[in-house]
């Protein structure tokens, strides 16, 4: 085997031991060797800046289409609903009432969705597989049951996080009450750090979505009012304000 | 998204597939800087940080440390997004650190300098060079330098009849940059 061979082993990771040896010997006492595989260790790592820069310039090209975009392409939903609905009515569907105005649970159908994992991270690995863990595992894979279960058997079953992803399951089961007891109790926790603020200010929506789903109008419209009344909320704001729209 | 989708995903990005990784870009955008809001990043800081969470997952998904994520690509794009929101900003938030050290026990790399910045002359010269090869050597040492596939790999993807001619290929490519540095040092 010629001694570059051994270079293009080692960037292919399949030197064997008594390579790795010859490798070793050459690196220290060949300065030919050395030199080339300075250049080619060197080579590498330009290529990977360059990767980067490429990929950077490409991505503000995006960057720079979807905000020209987005400044005409707004449609706001209602919009949308509303258009839908004069064709509707111009169709000669008079006599209907609850056409003009979706109900509450065609809402609840457009709008809920289960709030993404921001807690855990799931990554396989050994020191990780806690209950907790199982428990974001289960949840990402949508099989609410054992989530629900493995939430019960936590170490910290009381912090906020724990009791608010807990309620996103049963919502997601369609057990609204229950659903709505647990998030209730986020909701109402006192903010001591952002992290709980954070959380209470997701349980109102979700609340709201809840409710929704119950057919109680106005515990849902003043959920809605919580989080388009709070000046420092950002989740799901524009929703809650259509949402309100639909209901008012 | 389930965990096998994850693993096309990453798949995909490992060959350098363009289309996934502008599709992910788009589809968390907007939660992404939702997100930040939060913490009063600038938007155009959100953005910065943000593309830069899109290289460190290319690099991440490039260099197989993320072959056995079980968490969904966009889950895993946030932690890294958020960990450099709390490195630029130092966010105080004690629960959400923890978590965040757990990936970082998982030696997961959030850097986006993670081969370190061309600091020497010498690098400095070989990216110029190196920029302005033509696309044949370009992909050939792409390949195998950055997309770490190996020879018999990549003479079957670029269509060589065999692995030598490619490898004597490589070496030309490789020459033609020294000899465009010795030339830039007035070696001939």
């Amino acid at each position: 085997m010629e001694n570059h061979d051994l270079i293009d082993r080692y960037f292919e990771n399949s030197l064997s031991p008594k390579e790795q040896q010859l490798f070793n010997d050459l690196l220290q006492n060949d300065s030919n060797f050395k030199d080339e595989f300075i250049f080619q260790k060197d080579l590498k790592q330009v290529i990977a800046v360059s990767q980067q820069e490429e990929l950077k310039s490409r991505l503000s090209h995006i960057e720079d289409n979807v905000q020209k975009s987005s400044r005409f392409m707004i449609i706001p939903k209602k919009w949308m609903v509303a258009a839908s609905l004069l064709v509707l009515t111009t169709l000669g569907i008079w006599s209907v009432k609850s056409l003009y105005y979706p109900s509450n649970e065609v809402i609840y159908e457009d709008y809920f969705q289960v709030d993404r994992n921001t807690i855990q991270p799931v990554v396989r690995g050994e020191s990780l597989k806690t209950i907790e863990y199982r428990a974001f595992v289960a949840y990402e894979a949508q099989d609410y049951y054992k989530a629900i279960n493995l939430f019960n058997s936590v170490k910290t079953p009381d912090e906020a996080y724990i009791i608010y992803y807990k309620g996103l399951c049963f919502l997601a089961l369609e057990k609204s009450d229950e659903a709505i007891a647990l998030l209730s109790e986020v909701a109402t926790q006192p903010a001591l750090d952002s992290e709980t603020a954070d959380f209470r200010e997701k349980a109102n929506w979700y609340l709201a979505m809840a409710y929704l789903k119950n057919n109680e109008t106005e515990k849902a419209i003043s959920r809605l009012s919580l989080i388009t009344n709070n000046p420092s909320s950002n989740f799901k704001k524009q929703e809650a304000q259509e949402v309100l729209g639909y209901l008012k | 998204m389930n965990q096998q989708e994850s693993k096309n995903i990453i798949e995909l990005l490992k060959q350098g597939d363009q289309k996934t990784l502008e599709k992910i870009y788009l589809d968390n955008r907007e939660g992404f800087l939702n997100f930040s809001r939060k913490y009063n990043v600038d938007e155009s800081d959100a953005i910065d940080i943000y593309q830069d969470s899109i290289l460190i997952l290319r690099d991440n998904a490039v260099n197989g440390r993320i072959d056995n994520l079980q968490s969904n690509i966009s889950t895993y794009l946030f932690a890294i997004g958020k960990y450099r929101i709390y490195h630029n900003f130092r966010v105080q938030s004690r629960l959400k650190m923890t978590n965040d050290f757990d990936l970082v026990e998982e030696n997961l790399d959030f850097d986006v300098n993670l081969y370190g910045p061309v600091v020497t002359k010498e690098q400095q010269l070989l990216k110029k060079y190196y920029d302005e090869l033509g696309e044949r050597c370009k992909s050939i040492l792409n390949l195998f330098y950055y997309q770490g596939y190996n020879l018999d790999e990549i003479r079957s993807i670029l269509n060589y009849s065999n692995k030598k001619v490619l490898k004597s290929q490589k070496s030309r490519c490789i020459k033609q940059l020294k000899d465009l540095i010795n030339k830039h040092y007035g070696k001939s």
